[in-house]
């Protein structure tokens, strides 16, 4: 349980997110209705960056090819609420987001990065 | 390439290889959503399927008319397509609208018709976003797709009884009534 300080709250307004690269980790954090979330930055869709990622409502939207993670989750909404059971290669498209602890103290955002 | 057309949008400050990789990311949606829409439409049978088979031939007429008229835009700010379409395929700006594991599981279809329509029109809201006020041509033609991917949207959920779309119909399929003034290699 190591936290580690990311970032200024106001550099993550409501409705946006930001993405860092710290070392060989990548983070997305989304800020949902005032509600702070880290999740992994990089989409295991084609391991893409998710630098430049939309938040529409409660869904990370990867600038690629759209695909959209829950940020609560890190699963995948989109496409695997399409994507047919008898094509299992596409199963491996839609892993979810590893997701990581955030706390804000003091106008302070913090994530446990374990 | 158009060199000043190019040179106005850079000077209003738009990286101009930004919205060209995005402008080829939603030109390989809609080619591979006319690919997939295709079988769609195919295997829309029966009492269900019937009544969805016109719906979806309007969709699918229109994504092919968005690929062509993006494709000029993609020209004129000195882009290109992917020389090989394997890659276009691989840069397309959504997942691909794959036929269900059943067929004639209606709902089901419906379900990836309605979602690729979502997708669709987030791109293109993106990219009014991006070039509003600065790129006005790339605008106009985004927003033209935009309203046309709104009313795709509309009647796919409309057919979900999600709520009615307040549209009628296309007078023949694939009119594209807000896209068609950008396929001037088209229409005469
Ligand atoms: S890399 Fe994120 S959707 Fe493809
Ligand atoms: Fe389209
Ligand atoms: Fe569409």
């Amino acid at each position: 349980m190591a936290l580690q300080k990311l970032a200024r709250v106001e550099e993550i307004p409501p409705g946006r997110t930001k993405f860092f690269r710290l070392g060989s980790k990548t983070v997305v954090l989304a800020n949902r209705a005032g509600q702070m979330y880290a999740l992994q930055g990089i989409c295991p869709h084609r391991n893409n960056p998710l630098e430049g990622a939309i938040l529409w409502d409660h869904l990370l939207d990867c600038p690629w090819h759209h695909f959209q993670y829950d940020v609560r989750t890190g699963e995948n909404h989109f496409p695997r609420n399409v994507y047919p059971a008898d094509l299992p290669r596409l199963q491996e498209q839609v892993r979810p987001l590893k997701t990581y602890r955030v706390e804000v103290k003091e106008g302070d955002v913090w994530v446990d990065l374990e | 390439m158009g060199k000043v057309a190019r040179q106005v949008v850079e000077q209003a400050g738009i990286e101009v290889n930004v919205l060209l990789d995005k402008l080829v990311r939603a030109a390989g949606a809609e080619f591979t959503t006319f690919y997939y829409y295709t079988i769609l439409r195919v295997n829309a049978i029966g009492f269900d399927g019937e009544g969805l088979k016109e719906i979806i031939e309007d969709a699918r007429i229109e994504d092919r008319n968005h690929f062509e008229a993006l494709t000029p835009r993609i020209y004129e700010l000195g882009g290109a397509l992917p020389r090989d379409i394997r890659g276009f395929a691989d840069v397309a700006g959504c997942p691909d609208a794959y036929l269900p594991s059943n067929p004639r599981d209606m709902k089901a279809m419906l379900n990836v018709l309605v979602e690729a329509e979502r997708c669709a029109v987030r791109t293109y809201t993106e990219i009014c976003n991006m070039t509003f006020g600065k790129d006005h041509r790339t605008y106009d033609l985004a927003l033209a797709i935009l309203h046309e991917e709104v009313e795709h949207e509309a009647w796919f959920s409309e057919y979900l009884t999600e709520g009615p779309s307040g549209h009628f119909r296309r007078g023949t399929p694939g009119t594209s009534p807000y896209v068609r003034r950008f396929m001037s290699a088209d229409i005469g």
